[in-house]
């Protein structure tokens, strides 16, 4: 895996400056035709934090909406219905789902591995096209009038209208966006199969990489299944043919069946990563070994396979039968001990650890208690009896929001922080970064706790109006979704500024020791200038501090010996 | 999981393989004498749906269909030489097809009941239906 | 060119195409999912359709379509043993019998629409005369209502309200569509592998897209082999 330097273009970056991978040719096509994985997982990120922002704007709308029961924003409740399914779906198939793999992992992944590049660049790039396709989509749903049908499509009511074209804009955008997930699970497969260094084995991957390919597997196992399925509903929609519309012979629940067999397992492709990147920060800002490798490793292969057979408890009081909802119910339990495998891992990995709370390890730790509340509170739902009382009320929306943005979207954070000086070359404001952290946690808890509250009083979700009894609650979450936002801008705003006025970044300024650390920051176009060092993933002995670059360097040992210098491995 | 990189050893072909190929090189023979099978089994599913063993028809055409699959699997798609983590995976895709025909035909067919109750009229536990 | 070797190349690629090919099997999951939950909870719906499609024509196709596997296998040993007329006449042939697959599923096609053997809400039978002649037989005897034709008859006994043929249909449209859609694909490929054969680009140790293309097709070729019965056969 060689790589020499390449050579500066002429008239390209600053006088004098090292040629990386952002300055090595310019121009916008340059970015567009590009099959480096660095810049198509910059332009992920680019694109899912606007996904992130906009499908935050609708749901600060929403809350808005709610803050008196009547209503203060919307003349009609059609743009509270049009509002939430907007907002569901942009966040659930434009950012949660490609959110870390397409952007942190597209560019984390080749560089752990200490690869060039993915296996497949031009199927990459292809997938990311897909992606802007579907995004581009979607907004025309908007334009056409928007979509009131929830984010799962639900038939009859969804099939069922006279309005055609926002359905089949928003049908065919999430077929497209399934075949950009499925492109990129696909590659990050055969990248790890195929493009590992000699000298490391599966054992001796970072935990990310075990949980993206956990992820992948099911990205391409699973997303076929919602492809055919919005096909078929698309179908339906023109052509009566029967198979989902009851009124021409078909059966709804079938639908349901379909949508949940793909979107049970999509919630894993949305925790699995956010899982990953924890891994991450906690051993590095414990500055241990992680306890329980493989066992971490493996229970993410474990929640993905389990995340296959349980997608019936979503369907408890759909129309599915008692028998198939005791089966699932009792099969739902098990998804909790990978689970509770990695969180007990991750805190024993704090134990006598030398922590450091810099903001990706604050939004770590926020992520632990987080995703243990969101976890518990599956388990209340896991029940089948009790699911059948809080079913569709807004215990349900508190618990999957724990889960999905409590624990993916700070762990989401927490990446972005950490590998924020890799990616640009420069450190964000510390300051201001925890201040932001704190807003976010601060934020998130003030608006779904009152929400389990309200759920388990009977406030059934999706309604655009709610008895009095229930204010105290709404405005204690609206509240805390407004901090939240502020939290958000204030992240936007101070990376943007730290690609101005940010300090450059040494090459390793959190003493990690995964292999994209023995790149320069930002990376050179071929990733590694020489080859870098194979060791194990959390070999931080390897590592030392070196007050004049302000980061880490690899100890001249290592680099005169040629190999890590621990003794023990995973 | 499979070995990584370039560890694996090159396959090693006969059928008069040039020096140097990759890959596994079926003889033409095999490539005839499959497809002749191929075709008899088409003609022995034909025979056996024309005889009518009841229920038994669907279990007949399921078994030569998947020894049909499987032959063209490993010899027209190489997987009787190739590496085994692709045999893995078209496995590993069935399993998981089968595990969802199985499990929402189950499904279907115990919740079957209550429908057609519904349909005539009477919701589950026997009252009219409201309007 | 970031690998250190040819077959590791090679391989990835080959790896990542069985990847889709996985997906392919899960992309046809809901299909046979749809057919098994109406055929296991309506028999009789199958039991007359199955009067609709004729064996042979499916039969033929089957054929037809295992010999195209065959010369797609054959073209892989001629990109091995880089024989580039024997390349270039194997890719005709998969090519001519996908195109033949293709026109007699016209004919069947175009043969339904014609009766009105259709999908979901659009299932009317337009002429008694035109149905099957088993069906005929069987169809006979039913009792004609008061101020009704025979036809409407069999209309009301066949279609909605009655057996629903209409989903029977619509499981056997998507299914063979689908099919259909994925066989269409395989021709632009192998028009695709074609010029490139063509041009010689291909040698004994860079033909990927021989063997991947190769492999897309069979698995067209299987999944077919599980519709022919499940479609034509068992009634």
């Amino acid at each position: 895996m060689a790589g020499g330097v390449v050579e500066k273009p002429a008239g390209y970056g600053a006088p004098g400056a090292v040629p990386n991978y952002l300055n090595h040719v310019a121009g916008i096509k340059s970015w567009l035709i590009t099959l480096d994985h660095k810049r198509i997982g910059i332009m992920y990120l680019a694109a899912v934090t606007f996904a992130l922002l906009l499908g935050g704007f609708f749901v600060l709308l929403l809350r808005t909406e709610l803050l008196q029961s009547g209503g203060v924003l919307f003349k009609n409740n059609e743009y509270y219905n049009k509002f939430f399914t907007l907002h569901g779906a942009v966040m659930v198939f434009m950012f949660i789902i490609p959110g870390i793999p397409a952007s942190l992992g597209n560019f984390i992944l080749p560089m752990q591995l200490g690869a060039k590049d993915l296996a497949l660049p031009r199927l990459n790039l292809m997938s990311l096209y897909l992606y802007w396709i579907g995004a581009v989509m979607f907004v025309l749903v908007l334009v056409f009038g928007g979509l009131d049908t929830g984010w799962t499509l639900y038939p009859p009511y969804s099939l069922d209208r006279d309005t055609s074209i926002p359905l089949l804009l928003a049908l065919s955008a999430v077929f497209i966006l399934g075949f950009s997930s499925i492109l990129t699970g696909l590659n990050f497969i055969v990248t790890m199969h195929r493009l590992r260094p000699v000298g490391m084995t599966m054992y001796d991957m970072p935990l990310f990489l075990w949980a993206l390919y956990a992820t992948a597997l099911i990205q391409v196992l699973a997303t076929p299944v919602i492809g055919l399925t919005l096909g078929l509903s698309a179908v339906e929609h023109i052509g009566h043919i029967g198979i989902f519309l009851p009124q021409y012979g078909g059966d709804p629940v079938l639908y349901q069946h379909f949508f949940w067999f793909y979107s049970h397992p999509a919630v894993y492709i949305m925790i699995l990563p956010a899982m990953g990147v924890q891994s991450e920060l906690i051993a590095t800002f414990s500055r241990k070994h992680v306890f329980g490798y493989k066992a971490i490793a493996w229970s993410s292969i474990a929640i993905a396979a389990i995340g296959f057979v349980v997608w019936g408890h979503h369907m408890f009081v759909a129309g599915q039968s008692p028998t198939a909802g005791i089966i699932f119910s009792f099969i739902t339990f098990f998804v909790a001990i990978p689970s509770a495998i990695k969180v007990f891992n991750w805190v024993a990995t704090l134990y006598k650890g030398s922590i450091e709370l810099k903001t990706p390890m604050l939004y770590g730790l926020a992520f632990m208690y987080l995703f243990g509340v969101g976890g518990l509170t599956g388990l209340f739902l896991a029940a089948i009896g009790n699911n059948v009382h809080l079913h569709d009320t807004y215990f349900v929306i508190a618990h999957f929001h724990m889960v999905m943005v409590g624990s993916t979207l700070n762990a989401f954070f927490g990446g972005v922080h950490y590998w924020w000086p890799k990616i640009t070359g420069r450190m964000y404001n510390e300051k201001l970064a925890v201040i932001a952290c704190i807003l976010v946690f601060i934020g998130f808890n003030l608006a779904f706790m009152p929400q389990f509250v309200a759920g388990t009083r009977g406030m059934p979700r999706r309604y655009a109006n709610y008895v009095d009894e229930f204010t105290i609650f709404h405005q204690l979450s609206t509240i805390g979704a407004y901090i939240l936002g502020a939290g958000v801008l204030l992240q936007v705003v101070y990376f943007i500024a730290s690609l101005k006025n940010g300090k450059k970044a040494p090459k390793n300024p959190w003493g990690a020791a995964t292999l994209e650390w023995q790149a320069d920051s930002p990376p050179d176009f071929h990733n590694f200038t020489k080859p870098p060092i194979v060791m194990a993933a959390y070999d931080f002995e390897n590592w030392e501090y070196d007050p004049n670059t302000g980061g880490y360097e690899l100890r001249k040992e290592v680099v005169e010996a040629g190999h890590s210098l621990a003794t023990v491995h995973n | 999981m499979s070995d990584a990189t370039a560890h694996d050893s090159h396959d090693h072909g006969h059928g008069g393989a040039l020096p140097g190929t990759i890959g596994h090189v079926t003889s033409v023979g095999t490539l005839v004498k499959v497809f002749l099978t191929l075709v008899c089994l088409t003609l022995a599913t034909i025979a056996v749906a024309r005889m009518d063993f009841g229920r038994l028809n669907v279990v007949g055409a399921l078994v030569i269909a998947s020894i049909k699959g499987s032959i063209v699997a490993l010899w027209f798609m190489h997987l009787r030489y190739d590496k085994r983590f692709n045999f893995f995976i078209l496995f590993g895709s069935i399993i998981f097809l089968v595990w969802m025909v199985s499990y929402i035909l189950f499904d279907t067919k115990m919740y079957q009941h209550d429908m057609e109750t519904y349909r005539h009229g009477k919701t589950i536990d026997g009252k009219p239906k409201p309007e | 060119m970031h690998f250190d070797t040819l077959h590791n190349q090679f391989q990835s690629g080959k790896l990542g195409m069985w990847l889709f090919l996985g997906q392919e099997v899960l992309f046809f999951a809901a299909l046979f999912t749809a057919y098994s939950v109406y055929r296991g909870n309506h028999t009789d719906m199958f039991h007359y359709g199955q009067y609709f499609l004729d064996w042979r024509m499916g039969g033929a196709n089957t054929i037809v379509l295992l010999f195209s596997s065959m010369t797609a296998a054959w073209s892989v040993r001629c990109a091995q043993l880089e024989q580039r007329k024997g390349l270039l006449i194997t890719i005709a042939i998969t090519w001519a019998c996908a195109a033949t697959f293709m026109i007699i599923k016209y004919f069947e096609y175009s043969h339904k629409i014609h009766i009105g053997a259709i999908w979901g809400e659009h299932f009317h039978i337009h002429s008694f005369d035109e149905l099957p002649l088993p069906l005929q037989e069987k169809l006979s005897h039913i009792p004609v209502p008061e101020g009704k034709t025979q036809i409407e008859a069999v209309n009301d006994y066949l279609g909605k309200g009655g057996l629903g043929l209409g989903t029977f249909f619509a499981v056997y449209f998507c299914m063979t569509g689908l099919h259909g859609i994925h066989v269409l694909v395989g021709m632009g490929l192998y028009i695709w592998l074609f010029v490139r054969a063509w041009r010689g680009r291909y040698n004994r140790k860079y033909y990927s897209s021989v063997d991947n293309i190769a492999l897309y097709w069979h698995i067209v070729d299987l999944i077919w082999i599980f519709l022919f019965p499940l479609l034509y056969l068992i009634g």
